[in-house]
């Protein structure tokens, strides 16, 4: 039958199209470690500060957790363009529970020192377990355009 | 790449108006035979038997013989008995959930319930990378990519949060694991979440997609050319050298194979838990 | 083949050594007297079919002992009595089967390790006077193994019982109204899901260790220019002292010790094959043979609501489910959950 040949070539001319335009994704630190100082991170929301490029990597110079391990929903400090911002982790490389997200990037949203977002969007989906910190992150949970 | 976006739309309407046309005609030529049946013998009447309408969207379930790899137990000093009570617990959730037959490759659905999520069930479609665990600890990975960013969940087969579980697509690949498509490609990992069920044969062979996956440049996460990952999904021409092939190869164990004490002969095993299996299912 | 040889005319009469005597050497005669060994293999004078016979009728003879579920002894029951706070339970002996996991109603993951019963007996009672003037205690065995091979004094404290040898026999120390007849066999339903145990084993061996596995010590850099020191326990004590205290943690034998998990939770208790499904981890390897008791953490007696005293009697609750499981464990056979 002729479908599945051509279903297989149209396939192989998806791959060959979409690699063309495709963008290198962030560089990233080891998949094992959770978030910690020095870590590469990757801003995910559409402020001026995240998008905008620069020679240096947002690095994590503080976790604000008792052990200076950061999970989803921990808050960082980041050294970001010269500065100095405060960020909440939203998705990490490291596995966390069984059916809960891991992402393949480390990524933040830059947040305020009050705890709302810096920019008005977030980009990528957002694990729904964030969600328990309710009360103290809703304006970030407001702009997250999809969950999962 | 806007005409060529173009061309594939055209393509991809092309496609499903030709499936359309053979479904419909599969159809229409059911009905006729039927009809024939009462003009041959004009005094008796017999009602026309009614068409048998398949519905090709839903998923059957499969008629092969298949026995999910968390039946089969390690080989170790366990008392059986152990695996014994698991696999009753096993059994009873498989009579009140429908686990299908599904391989790494295929593209998977899952519905679990989640106190977080907006409508208190969340439904994650992605392909299955891996499967593993033994017992009621069994787990399987699934990814997609979604706006750009990889997602992969790992779900607890047994656990009681998943509500349904549907295989979209039912394929298997040249590798047991997929891990390295998070090195690969991210289009060999994209999945439409809104994808349709590909209609499944309940018998036969289980089809075989022999793709080989165009990898992005090193750094990955893990040297897939070593031989012992064994991996023949990579088209490994595109990205090494073969002077990096070779070079990978001196981490070759070739006596590895001829270890008689690694060998673990499970197929008797799995004979009796598919009986098993088998007989507390049909009760 | 000298001791053999002399083992054996002992065992003949005097007789057969009088005439041997005389046949043989004067040094042999002095090795003679050196060798007393009075235990005799127990197949040293069997054929190989009286050996299998033998083999074949104890196996069956104590398979209908453990079978039976019944106390063998035959005299009158002892007396009962009703639970009473503070009262002490017997406990006991299982074999760790391995982990699972299990979920809750609430659909959280918890792990789970399986506990098999296997034919476990009370041995003995020792009274307060016998045991320690303290309290009474009980002697409970698990797991039956082969007479063979053993000493006669340790078969006859089973044979006094009326059941087959024990692989482990551990001693409880029970309140007197808890005393149990000797002989009685104990299941797993003893422990009721809900309750909290203690278990004890030996865990498993790590051989001699040096200080930073066995205590965690933190050692010392790997660089920065330190020679030979990298895994050393550094110093062993102040100076002033000029001497080592008792008790300073050094390298050593690692392992291989009696420890006790306090405060488990019973989740699931199988009745047919006699499983416990204990939360966590618990001591020791896969198949080891421990002790499970009623725990004695104060916060945790409480969990201890109308037990079966002084065990569960298979007789008396005949009709227990084949599974009991704790309220909040989630059930394989209900529906799918679907949280709020």
């Amino acid at each position: 039958m002729a479908l599945p040949l051509l279903s297989r070539s149209l396939a192989g001319l998806l791959v060959e199209s979409s690699s063309i335009t495709h963008q290198r994704t962030f560089s990233v630190s080891a998949v094992a470690a959770a978030i910690q100082k020095m870590t590469r991170v990757r801003v995910v929301d559409n402020s001026s500060l995240g998008n905008t490029p620069y020679h240096r990597a947002p690095r994590v110079i503080h976790v604000y957790t008792q052990n200076g391990i950061g999970k989803v929903g921990d808050k960082v400090l980041l050294a970001i363009k010269g500065q100095k911002k405060k960020a909440l982790i939203v998705g990490h490389k490291m596995p966390g529970d069984r059916m809960t997200p891991r992402f393949d990037s480390n990524n933040v949203v830059l947040i305020e020192d009050n705890g709302n977002p810096t920019g008005t969007r977030i980009k990528v989906p957002i694990p729904t377990h964030l969600r328990k910190h309710e009360g103290e992150y809703s304006k970030v949970l407001a702009i997250a355009s999809a969950f999962v | 790449m806007a005409v060529c976006g173009k061309g594939l739309n055209k393509m991809m309407f092309s496609l499903s108006l030709l499936r359309n046309l053979r479904l419909r005609n599969e159809r229409f030529i059911s009905t006729c035979l039927c009809r024939l049946s009462p003009h041959e013998e004009p005094p008796k009447f017999t009602p026309p038997s009614k068409p048998v309408i398949v519905d090709k969207t839903q998923t059957v379930a499969s008629l092969r013989k298949f026995l999910s790899p968390e039946f089969i137990p390690p080989r170790q000093r366990t008392d059986p008995i152990k695996f014994s009570m698991e696999r009753k617990d096993m059994i009873r959730r498989r009579q009140v959930l429908n686990i299908p037959e599904f391989y790494p490759g295929s593209i998977l659905a899952v519905t679990m319930s989640d106190t977080n999520a907006a409508g208190k069930v969340s439904r994650f479609v992605g392909i299955c990378i891996q499967r593993g665990g033994t017992g009621l600890g069994a787990t399987f990975i699934l990814r997609n990519i979604i706006d750009n960013q990889g997602v992969e969940i790992c779900f607890d087969l047994y656990s009681p949060r998943i509500q349904k579980v549907e295989v979209l697509k039912l394929e298997k690949r040249l590798d047991d694991s997929l891990l390295y498509l998070r090195d690969a490609m991210p289009d060999y990992s994209t999945v439409n979440p809104d994808m349709k069920p590909v209609p499944i044969s309940p018998t036969g062979e289980v089809p075989f997609n022999d793709i080989k996956v165009r990898m992005r440049p090193k750094p990955w996460s893990k040297r897939w050319e070593r031989p012992k990952f064994y991996i023949k999904g990579i088209r490994f021409d595109l990205s090494l050298t073969t002077e990096q092939m070779e070079h990978a190869q001196k981490w070759a164990q070739p006596w590895r194979e001829y270890d008689m004490l690694k060998e673990y002969d499970t197929s008797e095993l799995e004979e009796q838990i598919f009986n098993e299996v088998q007989q507390n299912t049909s009760k | 083949m000298l001791a053999w040889s002399g083992r054996f005319l002992l065992q003949r009469g005097p007789g057969l050594i009088s005439l041997r005597a005389a046949a043989e050497s004067p040094a042999h005669s002095v090795f003679l007297f050196r060798t007393v060994k009075t235990t005799t293999w127990f197949d040293e004078h069997l054929t190989e079919d009286n050996q299998e016979f033998m083999r074949k009728t104890i196996a069956e003879e104590y398979r209908s002992q453990t079978a039976e579920k019944l106390n063998p002894l035959k005299d009158e029951p002892w007396q009962r009595h009703d639970w009473a706070e503070g009262s002490r339970r017997v406990g006991l002996v299982a074999v760790k089967l391995g982990m699972a996991p299990i979920w809750t109603k609430a659909g959280e993951k918890h792990v789970v390790t399986l506990l098999q019963v296997q034919d476990c007996h009370v041995i003995k009672h020792l009274s307060k006077e016998e045991f320690n003037g303290h309290t009474a205690a009980l002697l409970v065995g698990g797991k039956n193994v082969s007479p063979f091979f053993r000493s006669e004094e340790h078969i006859e404290m089973f044979r006094n019982a009326g059941v087959p040898p024990k692989q482990k026999v551990t001693t409880f120390k029970v309140s007197d109204n808890a005393i149990i007849k000797p002989g009685t066999p104990l299941f797993a339903a003893h422990f009721r899901p809900g309750q909290y145990v203690d278990i004890t084993a030996k865990s498993i061996g790590k051989g001699f260790q040096g200080v930073m596995k066995r205590y965690g010590f933190k050692g010392q850099p790997a660089t920065h220019g330190s020679t030979k020191t990298h895994r050393r326990p550094g110093a062993s004590g102040p100076g002033d002292a000029a001497k080592v205290f008792k008790g300073k943690k050094m390298p050593g034998m690692m392992g291989n010790i009696s420890i006790t998990a306090h405060g488990l939770k019973v989740w699931r208790v199988n009745t047919k094959y006699n499983v416990l499904y204990v939360n966590g981890s618990v001591p020791g390897h896969r198949n080891c043979v421990l002790k499970v008791r009623d725990s004695v953490l104060p916060n945790r007696k409480s969990s201890l609501i109308n037990p079966p005293f002084p065990t569960y009697f298979t007789e008396e609750e005949g009709d227990l489910d084949e599974d009991l499981y704790d309220e909040n464990l989630f059930i394989q056979t209900d529906p799918s959950l679907s949280l709020t």
